[in-house]
Parts: C-alpha cells; sequence; structure tokens
C-alpha cells in the first residue's frame, strides 16, 4: 500500500483545503471599525445628483431674478389699485406725462436697496397734486416739504394708488401689462422622464456573428432621467439633462452550475468564459460551472485536470443576461410642429454615455447569480435619437409629453476586433414637466 | 443560492459602516484565514499578527471586491499578500544551488492513501518548515502559483523557488512516511 512515494503537494492541498482554526479570541478587539466608503456607481450617483441640483438651482435663481427684476437702474413703476390689481408702466412713459393727473391721494414707498435694512417712507399727498409730479419731482424738496429724512432714489420709486384706478386701466391700455404674478414668459422646463424601450441587433457581419446572435435575444431596456430645457423660441427648445441608460440581451443556451469551488480550487480570476457578440464574458464568479452545445463556452480547466460535469453541482440557470449601464448626457432639440394645449414635437439629437455598470448574471430576482463581466466594452459611447410625439399641456406650467423615440448607437458598444455590436432601439420617452 | 446573498448583504452592511457585520464577516471566515495564516507564519504570534493586519486590510479594501469571483478567495489571496509582506520584510532568503529540473509527483486526483492524514498533523509539518521551503511550498502547492510567479513574490530566481520547493517536498515527505508508518504499526498492533 505504501511501496511507492505520495503524491506530497496532493495530500497537502485536500488535507489542508476545508481546515479551520479559531483564532486567539483578542484579534478581533484590536481590528478597529472599517472607514464608510461609497462605491464608483454610488460616487458618480451622487456628482450626478449634485450637478443636476446646481443647474436646478441655477434656473431657479435665474427665474426668480427674471421675475423680481430690482437692480440699480429700475426702470419700471408700479402702481397698485386698491391692493388688488398692479399695473405696471415703462418709468419714461410716467415722465411724459401719461398718468392720469386726477390720481391723488397717493402714498409714495421708497424701495431701500436689497442689501441694505428695509426702510420704508410714507407720504401723502394732496388730493390736487398730480401724480406725475411724484415721479419727476425733486426730491430732496419733496422730503423738505412733507418733514421725511430719508433719502429717496427717484430711480427706485413705487407709487401705491390708495383709490381705483377708475378709467385708468383704459386710457393707459397701450403702455400698461397686468402683472398677475403669473409668469409671462416661461423659457425653463424641468422634469423627470423615462423611456422604455425594446432594443434590436443589426444582422450579423459574418458567419461566426450570425451564428451568435441567433442564439441571443435583446432585452427590454429603459432610460430614467432628469430633464432641464431651455426655450429659444416659441416653438423650438433646447434639452439636456442626466439620465441612466441601460441596454444588455439574453445569452440562450448557456447552463450554469454552482458549487464548483467545493472541488475545484482557483488561483486565477475566472474559470469559464462565453463568446457573445458584444464580447467576451468572464465568469470571475469561480463558483460557476458553464457549459453549452454551441460552442461559445471556453475554460481554463483542462481535461487532465479536473471533469466538473461529474461534479454533484446545482444547475442555477440556462441563460446568461449581459447588462451594460450608461449614465447618459443628452443634447436634444426639440421643435413644435402643432402648438395648441395638445401639441406635437418633432425631436432628435445624441446623448454622449458614460459605462457605469457591466455585469452578467444568471437567473432573477432572489435566485439571481453573478457570473461576471464582458470584457472590452467601451468605456463611452455616442448615441443618436429621433423622436415625434404629443406634448399636452395640463396647465400653463405642467405638461406631460408622450414620444415615441427611435435610438441608435453611433460609436460600437464593444470595442473587439470584428465585433462591431450597435444596437438601435424603440422606445416612448414620457414623463412631466414644468415650465417656469 | 441564499448563502451567496447572504454573505452580499453582510458586505454591503461592512460597507455601509456596520459594526455588527463586521464583526459577522470576521467571526464566519477567521477559522479558516486563520489556518492560512499558521501555513504562512509558522507560529501562532505571527499568525495572529497576520491575521489581525489582514483582516484590517480586507476591510480597507471591502469596496474594491467586485462580486464576480469568489469572496473567500479574494479574502484569502489578502491574507497571503500580508504573509508574504511580513516575510519579505523579516528574512532575507539564503540562496541555495539554482536548479533547472524538478521532478513533478505523479498526479492522482483519486490517491485516497494518506486521507487519513489529520489535518492538523499535516499543519504542524509544513509550520515546522524553515521559511524559505515553508513559503515556496505553499505558494507552488497549495495556492497553485507558478516557479516565476513565486520568484516574483519573493524576489528569487525561478531557479531558487524550485530548489526550495524540492527540499521542501523531501522534508514533508519523510514526515508523511514517517507519521503514517507509526500510524500503520499501531494498528497492527
Amino acid at each position: 500500500m505504501f511501496e511507492r512515494e505520495p503524491n506530497i503537494d496532493i495530500v497537502f492541498r485536500n488535507g489542508l483545503k476545508n481546515m479551520e482554526v479559531l483564532p486567539p479570541a483578542d484579534v478581533w478587539d484590536n481590528i478597529p471599525p472599517m472607514p464608510v466608503r461609497h462605491s464608483r456607481l454610488r460616487i458618480i450617483t451622487g456628482i450626478a445628483a449634485g450637478v443636476a441640483a446646481m443647474v436646478s438651482l441655477a434656473l431657479m435663481a435665474s427665474w426668480y431674478l427674471r421675475s423680481n427684476n430690482t437692480g440699480d437702474t429700475l426702470n419700471e413703476i408700479t402702481i397698485a389699485s386698491g391692493a388688488q390689481q398692479a399695473v405696471t408702466i415703462d418709468r419714461s412713459t410716467a415722465i411724459a406725462g401719461a398718468l392720469p393727473a386726477d390720481l391723488p391721494p397717493a402714498v409714495i414707498t421708497d424701495q431701500a436697496s436689497p442689501v441694505e435694512p428695509v426702510s420704508e417712507t410714507t407720504l401723502t399727498l394732496a388730493a390736487d397734486e398730480p401724480l406725475q409730479l411724484l415721479a419727476t419731482a425733486d426730491m430732496p424738496q419733496l422730503q423738505e416739504a412733507h418733514g421725511t429724512s430719508l433719502p429717496v432714489n427717484p430711480d427706485e420709486i413705487t407709487v401705491i394708488s390708495s383709490r381705483r384706478l377708475t378709467g385708468a386701466a383704459e386710457s393707459l391700455a397701450p403702455t400698461l401689462t397686468p402683472a398677475t404674478g403669473e409668469a409671462t414668459d416661461q423659457r425653463f422646463i424641468v422634469g423627470a422622464s423615462v423611456s422604455p424601450s425594446v432594443g434590436f441587433s443589426p444582422s450579423g457581419q459574418d458567419l461566426r456573428l450570425s451564428e451568435l446572435m441567433n442564439s441571443e435575444k435583446t432585452r427590454a431596456t429603459y432610460t430614467t432621467g432628469v430633464t432641464f430645457g431651455y426655450k429659444i423660441s416659441n416653438r423650438l427648445t433646447i434639452q439636456s439633462g442626466v439620465g441612466l441608460s441601460s441596454i444588455g440581451q439574453t445569452i440562450t443556451g448557456v447552463d450554469v452550475f454552482a458549487g464548483l469551488s467545493d472541488f475545484y480550487a482557483v488561483k486565477s480570476s475566472y474559470l469559464y468564459s462565453v463568446e457573445t457578440s458584444s464580447g467576451l464574458i468572464l465568469a470571475g464568479n469561480t463558483d460557476l460551472f458553464l457549459t453549452d452545445s454551441k460552442d461559445r463556452v471556453g475554460t481554463l480547466i483542462q481535461g487532465n485536470m479536473a471533469d466538473p460535469s461529474k461534479y454533484p453541482l446545482t444547475q442555477v440557470g440556462d441563460d446568461i443576461q449581459q447588462v451594460f449601464r450608461y449614465l447618459e448626457l443628452p443634447l436634444v432639440l426639440r421643435y413644435k410642429v402643432i402648438d395648441s394645449r395638445l401639441g406635437l414635437n418633432l425631436s432628435g439629437g445624441v446623448a454622449y454615455g458614460f459605462l457605469v455598470d457591466n455585469m452578467a448574471y444568471t437567473g432573477e430576482g432572489s435566485d439571481m447569480v453573478q457570473v461576471g463581466h464582458t470584457e472590452g466594452i467601451n468605456a463611452h459611447n455616442l448615441s443618436s435619437q429621433f423622436g415625434l410625439g404629443m406634448e399636452y399641456n395640463l396647465s400653463s406650467k405642467i405638461s406631460f409629453n408622450f414620444e415615441p423615440v427611435f435610438k441608435y448607437y453611433m460609436t460600437p458598444i464593444s470595442n473587439i476586433s470584428g465585433s462591431f455590436y450597435k444596437p438601435y432601439s424603440l422606445g416612448v420617452w414620457s414623463g412631466f414637466f414644468f415650465k417656469f | 443560492m441564499p448563502g451567496l446573498h447572504k454573505e452580499r448583504d453582510i458586505i454591503d452592511g461592512c460597507l455601509s459602516g456596520s459594526r455588527r457585520d463586521q464583526e459577522l464577516l470576521y467571526r464566519r471566515y477567521a477559522p479558516k484565514l486563520y489556518a492560512v495564516c499558521l501555513q504562512y507564519a509558522g507560529n501562532t504570534e505571527e499568525a495572529r499578527d497576520v491575521l489581525q493586519e489582514g483582516f484590517i486590510k480586507i476591510f480597507e479594501n471591502l469596496s474594491r471586491f467586485s462580486h464576480e469571483g469568489s469572496f473567500e478567495g479574494w479574502m484569502r489571496r489578502i491574507i497571503v499578500n500580508t504573509a508574504l509582506e511580513r516575510y519579505r520584510s523579516r528574512y532575507y532568503l539564503s540562496r541555495v544551488d539554482d536548479i533547472d529540473e524538478v521532478t513533478e509527483p505523479e498526479a492522482d486526483p483519486d490517491n485516497n492513501d494518506f486521507a487519513g492524514l489529520e489535518a492538523f498533523d499535516l499543519l504542524n509539518m509544513i509550520m515546522e518548515l524553515p521559511p524559505k521551503y515553508r513559503m515556496v511550498f505553499n505558494l507552488y502547492a497549495i495556492e497553485g502559483y507558478s516557479h516565476k510567479e513565486i520568484g516574483e513574490m519573493l524576489g528569487v530566481s525561478e531557479g531558487t523557488s524550485k530548489s526550495n520547493l524540492s527540499r521542501a517536498r523531501e522534508i514533508l515527505q519523510k514526515k508523511v512516511m514517517i507519521l503514517t508508518g507509526v500510524t500503520r504499526r499501531m494498528v497492527n498492533v
């Protein structure tokens, strides 16, 4: 029985394979708490959210400044009648005497500079003082006459009438604009969108590629994101934003079994590979045994070393899902073909994508098992899109878009030589948008 | 594969800063990894330091684990590298005569002649080896690295790696024969 020398390597490898020894009790106490670190995807998503928030804030600030034009050179005089209705006139018109002379008594308030403490002075005028004089009056003299001491800048003056402007509205119609508090010039758009779509792959360029594609099925894909837009004209809008786009395919006919690591110890980063039209899937999960009948599965395990097909493994799937996720920055021009409550839009643009996730797995939901990743996938891509769809204005500020979109990847997904996998998709871009 | 998901949950918990999940991960894997530490360190004091240092590295680099390979294998590599770093900083590999060829033992996975050997006996035999032989034997026979890789890891030539392996095998062979011979005689009595 012991006549020949033992294979000492195997004796030790097998003998120590599952050995466990309880470590000293105080080792754990000397291991400090680990620092909290965020994954790459989380960091990228965080940056994207930060950029989106900053753009939103910038747009809102811009809108606020536009709607509250209180700069140093205020050129408007606001007249409010009975605190119910406000009208705005151009200052030059007021000076030219467009205001009626029978508006007294009136109240004058001084709008202090936004950076200075708010101060307000009220002057009660005699009934026979013409209003246009208030705008053009020599302010120091006026203050002296009425016993006030606060400086009043004649360029920043608001006149509030205590009585209704009877008949004034009609006479000022050409120069007065009702200020109802609702912005009449809504140039900015912000909204959230989702675009479910179905992907397609072009036919293979050679026999092998065609064979591979015959065993692959495209997956339903989607794009979600936040959209910002600027209205260049009444009909033309330029849109951008940030979105997360997912594309992929199902590799059918590959049987996946788990439990290999109980029988086979490995040192390499993967044991199996699967040839696909978009590149080679490297099965980094070395617990898996992969097999198929179409000569797509390769392995580093040599036949004289082990035969995993004889091990009692558990099947966990019969196909592999190949998924790529991109962080997309689109730039889209949208033209209103029909501009009404139910409008029709024509859109076209490009999107630049950064690869943030490249995974291959089998099973679904709680039974999902990570297989590995696809080698040679480009980290960036450029896609184009064209759409024609409707825009329904729910109110003057909120609209709903429903737009069928055709999307085509202009750069190949994979940089593997001979593989020019450029999928395209048909989807529906839809979402709610807020105008301001 | 419920075990797989549980493992992922623990990793996610560790990454979110949960000390409880960190301890759970330690309790689950420390016994296996401590055995690896003993294989490389040669004594319990050194093994304990390697385990502690290794686990600190595991936690520090946990966010880099991609969930694609075996998590245990990933941790094992960190522990082995930690042991190698300590070895490189402490020992100087004395040169031995380089040899070009090593007689590989015949591969026979079905050989169960020595299945009766206790794991602790085997571990003790490895721990008793001189450090330079122990390192090369572990890396070649247990981990599966090539002599070229081992040479790069330990900063020695391929020939030195082969020589050390050859010597380690000789020593272990004798120990195994002695132990199994004694065992058989005891059984026969």
